[in-house]
């Protein structure tokens, strides 16, 4: 594990990821069939990240490429990447997407990550230093977590200062300050 | 240093970098007498009436609030001079001209406490607004070629414009830089990544001089 204290490294490996069992496992159970305590070879299941990592190492599993990295998505991104909904589909896109690609070594997801984020990226560039405020909501609803902290901090910044800008109290009295002493010993 | 309110100590809020603004000296004509101030930053004064004298910033809003002197705004801060400046900021579209690192602060601490001190203010504010506007529509620009080959900017930007573009642009060049880590990327697709783009480098000055 990467980032141990990273709460967006942890949820980032919460993300399913299909997974086909090489072996048959006795004293786990599918949540879907309760008939047996035991997962027959070549049976599909969708599997945490962190779950298939583990069980990929130990060659229990071979983990497939999950369906937000598919030829749909692929096309979608090389069209308009601007415009695609990642995050219905994964909302740790970028991730997960790396972690993929170091565990079964499918380069051209790299790449793929790569031109959506290069293409992406202008799009929240514009709008998180320009767009009013209504506008945002439809729009945000498209990016993934990665993206929507990229956004957030441009917002907050901007936003920052032009309330500094705009004036308010330059001295902010302490709490302390205001109260009045009580006489002791009474 | 970094800032205080930020518990990631990566940004100044606003407020601390109008502190930092505060240092920079600026010449005022006071009407009072008074021996030489010494400070840790410094010997300002000594003070006499109607004999100019280069004191901090904040020193000199002091002594204003008081009505102990009269501010002398900073060259720069003239109309003719900012007119210049505004239009050449419209001609080139990458280049930024050079004004002081701290000109958004010190324009806003004159124009709060030392109004009456700046000749032909309202015009004098306007300039500097659609300056900063102008600038800050450039920065945009200039954002958008980001990309993973960035690895160094250098730009004429003053304190307030790199600081409102600092969060977006950290986290947008450790993503790109995460996503174009070679180990991640097909080997066939890099020569056209890396396409040599002389031209896409945008505006290179030096930060501060």
């Amino acid at each position: 594990m990467a980032n141990y204290y990273d709460i967006d490294d942890i949820l980032a490996d919460e993300e399913l990821v299909p997974a086909v069992f090489l072996e048959a496992v006795n004293g786990v159970g599918l949540f879907e069939s309760n008939e047996a305590n035991r997962i027959e070879p070549r049976s599909k299941v969708e599997l945490p990240f962190w779950l298939a990592q583990e069980l990929h190492l130990r060659q229990a599993v071979s983990v497939n490429i999950p369906p937000c990295f598919n030829k749909k998505t692929r096309e979608e991104i090389g069209a308009d990447g601007a415009h695609v909904d990642l995050r219905s589909r994964c909302s740790y896109f970028y991730e997960l997407g790396c972690k993929i690609v170091q565990l079964i070594g499918d380069k051209t997801i790299g790449s793929l990550l790569l031109v959506a984020f290069q293409t992406r990226y202008k799009e929240v560039l514009i709008k998180a230093h320009t767009a009013a405020s209504a506008l945002t909501p439809k729009f945000l609803s498209l990016l993934t977590k990665e993206e929507t902290k990229l956004y957030d901090a441009a917002k907050s910044s901007t936003a920052a200062f032009k309330t500094w800008r705009m004036g308010g109290p330059r001295f902010q009295k302490a709490a302390v300050l205001g109260r009045k002493r009580k006489p002791i010993g009474e | 240093m970094s800032g205080q309110s930020d518990p990631r100590g990566s940004t100044f809020s606003a407020a601390e970098l109008e502190f930092l603004a505060e240092d920079e000296t600026i010449e005022i004509v006071p009407n009072l007498r008074m021996e030489r101030l010494s400070l840790i930053c410094g010997d300002f004064g000594p003070f006499r009436p109607q004999i100019a004298t280069q004191v901090p910033i904040w020193l000199a809003v002091a002594l204003k609030k008081r009505g102990k002197c009269t501010i002398r705004p900073p060259d720069w801060m003239s109309v003719e001079k900012l007119t210049q400046v505004l239009e050449a900021e419209r001609d080139s579209a990458s280049s930024f001209e050079a004004l002081p690192f701290h000109y958004v602060e010190i324009s806003r601490l004159l124009f709060d406490d030392a109004r009456d001190d700046i000749p032909d203010v309202y015009m004098v504010r306007s300039l500097i607004e659609d300056i900063k506007d102008v600038r800050f529509h450039k920065i945009g620009t200039g954002l958008e070629k980001l990309s993973s080959r960035t690895y160094a900017m250098k730009l004429n930007l003053s304190a307030m414009e790199v600081n409102v573009i600092r969060p977006f642009v950290t986290g947008g060049l450790e993503t790109f830089y995460k996503l174009g880590n070679p180990e991640l990327i097909q080997e066939s697709e890099r020569p056209e990544h890396r396409r040599p783009q002389p031209a896409d480098r945008g505006p290179r000055r030096e930060l501060r001089r």
